[in-house]
């Protein structure tokens, strides 16, 4: 799957809530994120296009809140509690995930099982 | 932007009739009490063994052995054979219906399959089921049915809307809630009333069916009776309809009391029975029933109905037929009764029974009813064992995602057989299937499955499983990055006996050698040989290293060390000490100084020839020694060496290097048995005593105070020519002190000697051209700088071995790596006059292989094989002047022990490290076979380390 920036995009996704976990003054979620429009795209080990500048889950903490909820290495974050996370900066997506005054993030994400998934039962 | 929300199944139209490919097939019963047998020696050790063989050479990156194995055999099984007789007869006709009912979900979701996704959340709108059913078993008194039964309900649920776009979900719910319903009762009479659609609320009293489950007192049996048991009747259409007379059948279940459920509770569902007969029930599943309103839903849709409609042909056909498996035990345990029926026999005439095919097995694991779905993956893992055709077939089937699916089952029965059937499936050198489990999300599902489990045998599973899927090289990462902590902390840790921070009153606990902690070790032993970063993440794993130890530590403490568990503890251990002195965290602190120093002070030595070579770097060791002893002489000092005191206790990855650890590994190598242990350990002490920093010579000085190097000795006689090999090269290793280089010579160079071959016979032991090529380097290594050594060599009558294989070993290296020791020997001048007086003359020791070294007389060890020159010059280049003694013959070799080829190597991708490796030789310790050679093991090292040195992309923590 391919995304052209600007267009609209059809995606499977999942919604994924995370809980922060309090740990001494920071709110954590308990993953990484790697990737965004300032970042060299053809590093990212995730993306099945290189081009793609997405934000991708780069690491979860084994047991912890984003683990709980379900997100899994390698998933593409598409949107964190509503804002677009498709076009933007490594650094904008790290603000959008920690910002202090919120304890819950959702976010939609895609991986490509899902879209398999999905495409084999299309076609099934 | 537009997104599909929350995975989306294809619509409900999909459900086209798979059903119609088995029209007419009916039902036959399976014999699982043979069926169970297989399964007992499912994937036993023995067969592993050779198979693990065969992976390993893959699997052996650097100095790992990794072996893929499976873990014992799954034992659930077994059971089942003593509970036919209940189950059979429990079977009776009114079963058939449900089974049909069933049959026809199965059908419709065929299509949806692959719903294998993990992570359905849990709001499922079967609440209220639930409730009944949890009061249903509180009445029943069942102890066995847990509260796991409600959530499964749940969950099946779920799954059912899973595969249903949200739109049409109301149309399904009626069949949702059979579903629930089925789930509850593994038994008949419950199935059958889904069958009716009745509002959930009504059955509730019915659960006095129960009862009849009594038969399943056993969970396992329950497992793999299930509903699957039921279906004995050949499913002609309307036959059911005469066949479910309930005045027939129902007797029977109850007859099955002596299962020991209280009758009290029987009778009330008794009672109720006539309702549920299976007269009506027929009539209910009909089309005339469906504008009842149960719930309020979907029949009036009229699409419902035409599925509905649809799917009763089907009902009798295809699908109904796999279900019936297991009956055929059963029957044959009624025949011994005498009880037959004589619906029973015609059934079993009936020429139409059949075992289910691949597609309707796998079609049966989205079974909406919990039992079918387990023992759907039962029969799997059972097809699959030892037939790699099925195992490819199950991939190519999609099978593997809906089984991953299963592993979030809130139902044991559930995940445990899925769980085993992903076991089976990923075992074999079939990599596609692990590849496959991988793709949809196995290994997180594996790994959140085992922190959910307290199920001992579901643990042995998943981490059999993991182990399995662990020796494929491309999972090892991921397999790291989802798991370690948690393998670490819920395995090692617990079965170690190690406590992070002890109690005063608990007595220290010995380690516990379960099959669980086998495999998890067997698991990270395998992903332990993924290259640098793997080694990292082993050793920054909190209390991975401390438990390991741990647990080593108590085996030895029993004289235990044996055990597979010890073996693969041993192996990771070695693993994780490869390299440490390069990758540790801060170890440029502990650095020596390195080759210039080194050449600086050659001279000085003891001999007249600058020997800071490629092993330069002892010297400068043992001038680090000597310094704050004031004290010239090295000997003396080293056997006085005081090791620093340490402030604190070490802890993690730094008990890996602590000169602690070299008693354990001497009390292994002292102990074990075991060869791969012996290999291990020998290997672990070869890789501590690696490299240049501070406590690599700590080690070497340990080794020989802790009277290690007799043991090492002894072991050169061992039988496996791979501890012969890793003891040979941890000596040379071990040499680089100087004191142990002396001691080397004087006593073990006639064991050397004597596991070369001769020219009579390839050798004694016949050992490996690898390990051969390992002895000569040895020796090399010995004699170099010293004539004592040399001398030494004359007398064990080394000479006249080496010459016969530099003149005619069948192998390129031996011959080189023998003409090289030869010119060794050859450049003391003050042994040459002993060599002519034995008859031997120059032309013995200048290399058949060396050719063109004529010019270069007998300083020449400059006289190498010119091809090999160039490598040698450029590591040369990098490090220091005095690399005369270089040994070039090893840097293409396969046999990664020399050091330099391993530098060599190594310095082409590390452009930045060039610390003085000078005198390293870490042997990569392949238990090589050619494969392993022309798969350039190293490379994958190499690749990582290149790796490192590029800017990591940023990444965040959130």
């Amino acid at each position: 799957m391919s995304y052209v920036p600007g267009q609209p995009v059809t995606a499977v996704v999942q919604r994924i809530e995370i809980h922060k976990l309090r740990q001494g003054d920071n709110l954590i979620l308990g993953f990484s994120i790697g990737g965004g429009i300032d970042q060299d795209p053809t590093q990212n080990p995730f993306s099945e296009d290189k081009t793609d500048k997405g934000i991708y889950v780069t690491r979860v903490t084994e047991g912890g809140p984003a683990e709980v909820a379900g997100l899994q290495i390698g998933d593409k974050i598409m949107q964190v509690n509503g804002w677009d996370m498709t076009m933007v900066t490594h650094d904008q997506a790290r603000k959008r995930l920690t910002k202090r005054n919120e304890e819950v993030v959702r976010l939609l994400v895609t991986r490509q099982s899902l879209q398999k998934a999905v495409q084999q039962s299309m076609m099934s | 932007m537009f997104f599909l929300q929350d995975r989306v199944f294809a619509s409900g139209v999909t459900l086209r009739s798979c059903s119609c490919i088995f029209p007419t097939v009916s039902l036959q019963m399976k014999d699982l009490a043979c069926t169970s047998d297989s399964y007992v020696h499912e994937q036993s050790p023995s067969n592993q063994t050779s198979i693990a063989m065969m992976q390993e050479p893959q699997e052996m990156v650097e100095e790992t052995v990794t072996v893929e194995e499976d873990p014992g055999t799954p034992t659930s099984h077994v059971s089942i054979v003593t509970s036919e007789d209940g189950t059979t007869r429990r079977t009776e006709t009114k079963v058939t219906k449900m089974v049909k009912t069933v049959t026809t979900r199965t059908v419709r979701q065929v299509p949806l399959g692959p719903d294998g996704l993990p992570s359905m959340d849990g709001s499922s709108p079967m609440g209220s089921y639930t409730d009944s059913i949890d009061r249903r078993y509180m009445k029943n008194g069942e102890r066995y049915i847990t509260p796991q039964a409600s959530s499964t309900l749940t969950r099946s649920y779920n799954n059912y809307n899973d595969s249903y776009p949200e739109s049409h979900e109301g149309q399904y719910r009626p069949y949702i809630g059979h579903d629930g319903y089925g789930d509850l009762s593994d038994n008949y009479g419950s199935l059958s009333r889904g069958v009716n659609y009745r509002p959930r609320y009504a059955y509730v009293p019915g659960n006095s069916y129960r009862p009849d489950d009594g038969s399943f007192t056993l969970p396992s049996r329950r497992d793999n009776y299930g509903p699957v048991a039921q279906p004995q009747v050949p499913v002609g259409s309307n036959v059911d309809l005469n066949r479910s007379q309930p005045e027939r059948f129902q007797p029977e279940p109850y007859g099955l009391e002596d299962d020991n459920r209280s009758l009290g509770v029987d009778d009330e569902g008794y009672e109720l029975d006539p309702d549920y007969s299976t007269v009506n029930r027929r009539t209910s599943a009909g089309v005339p029933e469906r504008g009842r309103p149960h719930k309020g839903r979907g029949y009036d849709d009229p699409i419902e109905t035409e599925m509905v409609e649809e799917r009763i042909p089907y009902l009798h056909g295809g699908y109904a037929a796999p279900l019936a498996q297991p009956e055929r035990g059963s029957m044959a345990s009624i025949d011994r009764l005498g009880k037959r029926s004589p619906s029973i026999d015609s059934i079993r005439k009936d020429p139409r029974w059949r075992d289910p095919d691949l597609p309707e097995v796998i079609a049966m694991l989205s079974h909406p009813i919990d039992p079918v779905k387990s023992n759907a993956a039962a029969y799997l893992q059972h097809l699959c064992y030892e037939n790699d055709k099925i195992k490819k077939d199950v991939r190519h089937l999609k099978g593997i995602p809906i089984l991953v699916g299963l592993l979030d089952h809130p139902k044991p029965e559930v995940h445990r057989k899925a769980c085993g059937a992903l076991r089976n499936i990923s075992y074999g050198k079939d990599n596609e299937n692990k590849v496959a489990i991988k793709n949809c999300d196995g290994i997180p599902a594996l790994i959140r499955l085992l922190r959910k489990t307290n199920d001992m045998e579901v643990r042995e599973l998943i981490t059999g499983t993991l182990w399995n899927l662990s020796s494929y090289e491309p999972l090892k990462m991921v397999i790291i990055n989802h798991g370690l902590q948690t393998l670490t902390n819920e395995v090692i840790i617990p079965h170690s006996g190690w406590e992070s921070e002890p109690n005063e009153d608990s007595k220290p606990r010995d380690a516990e050698w379960t099959t669980v902690f086998k495999n998890t070790s067997g698991c990270l032993r395998n992903v332990s040989s993924d290259g640098a970063e793997a080694r990292r993440r082993l050793r920054e794993c909190d209390g991975l290293v401390d438990a390991l130890l741990h647990a080593l530590q108590s085996a030895v403490g029993k004289k235990d060390t044996d055990n597979k568990s010890v073996e693969n503890c041993v192996c990771i251990m070695r693993n994780l000490s490869y390299h440490v002195h390069k990758e540790v965290p801060g170890a440029d602190k502990y650095q020596e100084l390195d080759a210039s120093q080194t050449t600086s002070m050659g001279g000085s030595q003891k001999k007249k020839k600058d020997d800071a070579g490629c092993f330069g770097g002892k010297k400068a060791k043992e001038e680090w020694f000597n310094q704050g002893k004031k004290n010239g002489d090295l000997d003396r000092n080293f056997d006085t060496l005081d090791l620093p005191k340490r402030s604190e206790a070490a802890k993690g990855f730094e008990l890996l290097y602590q000169p602690d650890v070299v008693r354990l590994y001497l009390s292994i190598l002292t102990e074990s048995q075991n060869f791969n242990t012996l290999e291990a350990a020998a290997g672990a002490l070869q890789n501590l005593s690696a490299g240049n920093w501070m406590w690599s010579t700590y080690i070497r000085a340990t080794v020989r105070k802790e009277r290690g190097l007799p043991v090492l000795v002894e072991l050169l006689q061992s039988d496996s020519d791979k501890v012969v090999r890793a003891v040979s090269i941890a000596l040379r290793n071990l040499s680089m002190d100087r004191r142990n280089k002396d001691l080397i010579g004087s006593y073990a160079m006639g064991e050397l000697v004597r596991n070369l071959p001769s020219r009579q016979q390839r050798s004694a032991k016949n050992l490996e051209e690898d390990t051969v090529v390992a002895v000569l380097n040895t020796i090399h290594e010995i004699i170099t700088d010293s004539s004592e050594n040399a001398r030494s060599l004359i007398q064990t009558q080394g000479i006249q071995k080496l010459v016969a294989i530099s003149k005619s070993s069948q192998s390129p290296r031996e011959t080189k790596a023998a003409s090289h020791v030869l010119q060794m020997i050859w450049s003391y001048k003050e042994l040459r006059n002993a060599l002519q007086k034995d008859g031997w003359n120059k032309s013995h020791f200048q290399s058949v292989s060396a050719t063109p070294k004529g010019s270069k007389g007998i300083a020449g060890r400059s006289g190498y094989d010119d091809s090999t020159l160039p490598l040698v010059d450029k590591s040369q280049d990098n490090e220091k002047a005095g690399s005369r003694d270089m040994i070039p013959m090893d840097e293409l070799g396969p046999d990664g022990y020399s050091t330099i080829d391993h530098r060599d190597k190594e310095r082409k991708y590390k452009t930045s490290d060039n610390t003085g490796d000078a005198s390293e030789k870490e042997p990569l310790k392949n238990d090589t076979n050619r494969k392993n050679i022309n798969r350039s093991n190293r490379a994958s090292v190499n690749l990582v380390d290149a790796r490192d040195i590029k800017p990591q992309p940023v990444d965040s923590w959130v």
